[in-house]
């Protein structure tokens, strides 16, 4: 296992390096410019699929740092073998499109004045382009934390975030977040606030305009609120208007954290279905965190179960149900209580665990 | 509505009705108790000589430059101690201290550094309304939800754009607020240094007043410096708030 210098992510290591012919062996001892690490990466290129490349090398820091995160980000297995101050550095070719998201090693702490909380330890996913993912899991336990470090509002502890290809660091305009409520800005109307996000980008008033419309019918908004100011709707419509402003960016990836939380049952129906809708027309990626496991089946073709303290990947379900599915389809509640009991075993267990250290306290 | 209108007419006609009634019977002399009739004359006068309107438009140019003045000093500061931890708990904690010294206070300070000048009205009004601005603008940005700079942040605003697009108007309920209270301080302060001043401002027409044992026009300038407070503060100020308040949803 090749470990990065900032020991947070871990390349997949190639096994039986001894027993298998690389296909092809370059030398880039000496390499200054071309950088080594790009004779390598060329070199990549012209191989096939499962091919192995063996590279030998005299740069410390390709060897070690370089090459490994290219892998990593990759996905390529890799082995790296040290003889006097040269390195052997094997890679397999793997072709595969790259993932829309990966999370990787994510950790996150906060120190707060009663000490530190691990609000995340160590996440890994991976989600494809066009993926409709439901993140699921109890309140606090790390869900509303990890969209914020994928729409790179708040930076990782320790891990890598990498959006298509590229590392997150900072908010970008293909990530963008439908909050639960209470984020439309309430000095601008209905038709401002989903110009918002092109006004920052200086596209014209006109195109803007009409890229409102469309996105404001897209979510159903009525006309007559168009103009409306923000607490003259009613919940439901504010989550339409919501969805509208972050769509308008033509995001790559939609996060929504726990956006029909706050709705009446009825109008919480309603927008699943659109939201359905939505995401069939537009083909975007979603990732939906909720702490509603049914919520989760209704909509996810994949759902994560997260458990807490600290936040972590419990369970994964893919969720294969023809679409567009109804909260009251069948299969909808059978996976919702197959999950559901899981679940619970894995509550009892905690409370149970968390009963035995209280005894041990009060003792 | 109307009815209302008819209720504040009726109750300021029998006031006046019983003041003049009072006045009819002559118990005091005339410079201790003055008639609505005489007040009325010399406020005519005074508009007609334009004593008057030459000292609300001195009085008022004062305050304008002074109250301007606070704003751009005051905005800046509030906006900056609102957002800057280590400002806030240092400027932060002496503005509050100061703020806490009512604002006619600052006269002798004033007067003793600029003499009786027209520098020190401007001081008056300057010091008498700033940390009010201050302080609107400081707990508007400290009130601001964080939800929405993250909102703004992964919509792609950045720096200054998230201080021009997202905390300014988000806190300017707040800051309306710290404005109107400081037009009414420095509105306030401004009267009392005129008193002390020759400088032909609506303080100055009182003091004269006083001086010549007119209370007729003692209580002409009192009441335009009560409409021209009133009016300032009903007619623009409270309507701005009321326009915010209605559009930000603020019951
Ligand atoms: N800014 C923060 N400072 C300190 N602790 C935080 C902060 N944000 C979240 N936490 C803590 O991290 C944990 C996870 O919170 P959160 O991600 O909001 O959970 P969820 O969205 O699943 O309900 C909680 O224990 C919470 O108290
Ligand atoms: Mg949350």
């Amino acid at each position: 296992m090749s470990k990065l210098a900032d020991e947070s992510v871990q390349v997949e290591e190639l096994k039986n390096v001894d027993e298998l012919k690389p296909n092809k062996i370059i030398d880039v001892r000496g390499a200054i410019c071309p950088h080594p690490l790009n004779l390598i990466r060329d070199t990549i290129v012209s191989l096939k699929d499962k091919e192995i490349l063996q590279a030998i090398c005299d740069h410390e820091p390709t060897a070690k740092e370089n090459a490994p995160r290219f892998c990593l980000r990759r996905g390529y297995p890799l082995k790296v073998i040290e003889q006097n101050g040269i390195w052997q550095v094997f890679i397999q070719k793997i072709e595969k499109t790259e993932p829309r998201l990966r999370v990787l090693s994510v950790s996150k702490v906060f120190r707060t004045n009663q000490g530190k909380v691990t609000a995340l330890d160590n996440i890994n996913l991976t989600i494809q382009e066009g993926e409709f993912v439901c993140i699921v899991g109890p309140s606090g336990c790390g869900k509303s934390t990890l969209l914020n470090l994928i729409a790179g509002l708040d930076k990782p502890t320790q891990g890598e975030i990498w959006s298509n290809g590229n590392r997150v660091t900072g908010p970008g305009s293909d990530r963008v977040v439908v909050f639960q409520e209470g984020a439309l800005f309430p000095w601008l109307t209905v038709m401002q606030n989903v110009e918002f996000g092109l006004k920052l980008r200086d596209v014209a008033s006109n195109i803007r305009r009409t890229l409102a419309l469309d996105y404001l019918k897209l979510v159903g908004l009525d006309e007559k609120f168009h103009n409306s100011f923000i607490h003259q709707l009613s919940g439901g419509m504010k989550q339409r208007v919501a969805i509208a402003r972050a769509l308008v960016m033509e995001p790559a990836i939609l996060l929504m954290d726990e956006p029909f939380a706050a709705l009446d049952v009825y109008t919480r129906e309603t927008l699943q279905e659109e939201l359905q809708n939505i995401w069939t027309e537009s083909h975007k990626t979603i990732v939906f965190v909720t702490h509603n496991v049914q919520e989760a089946v209704l909509l996810g073709d994949r759902v994560i179960v997260f458990a807490s303290n600290p936040g972590q990947v419990k369970a994964e379900y893919e969720i294969d149900i023809a679409r567009p599915r109804k909260i009251d389809h069948p299969e909808v509640f059978l996976n919702t209580k197959w999950i559901t009991d899981d679940l619970k075993e894995e509550l009892e267990e905690q409370s149970y665990k968390a009963n035995a250290k209280k005894e041990v306290v009060y003792r | 509505m109307s009815k209302r209108f008819i209720k504040l007419a009726l109750f300021y006609l029998i006031l006046i009705g019983l003041w003049q009634g009072l006045a009819l019977l002559k118990i005091w002399p005339e410079y201790i108790f003055p008639t609505p009739l005489g007040v009325l004359e010399t406020l005519v006068t005074g508009f007609e000589d334009k004593t008057f309107i030459i000292g609300i438009l001195i009085s008022l140019k004062r305050i304008l430059i002074g109250y301007g003045f606070s704003i751009v000093l005051g905005l800046f500061v509030g906006l900056l101690i609102g957002r800057v931890k280590t400002l806030d708990e240092t400027v932060g904690s002496l503005v509050l201290g100061i703020q806490a010294l009512p604002s006619i206070c600052w006269l002798p300070l004033a007067l003793l550094w600029f003499g009786l000048s027209e520098s020190a009205m401007l001081a008056i009004v300057i010091l008498g309304s700033l940390f009010s601005i201050i302080i609107g603008a400081d707990t508007g940005v400290k009130n601001v939800p964080p939800i929405y700079v993250r909102a703004a942040r992964t919509m792609g605003a950045k720096g200054f754009q998230l201080y021009t697009k997202v905390i300014m108007p988000a806190a300017l309920p707040s800051i309306i607020s710290g404005f109107k209270q400081g037009w009414s301080f420095a509105w306030r302060s401004l009267m009392a240094a005129e008193l002390l001043y020759v400088g032909l401002g609506l303080g100055h027409l009182l003091m004269m007043g006083r001086e010549l044992n007119d209370m007729n026009q003692v209580i002409a300038v009192m009441v335009v410096i009560i409409i021209i407070g009133i009016v300032v503060d009903r007619l623009i100020f409270a309507r701005i708030e009321n326009k915010v308040r209605e559009r930000w949803g603020l019951a």
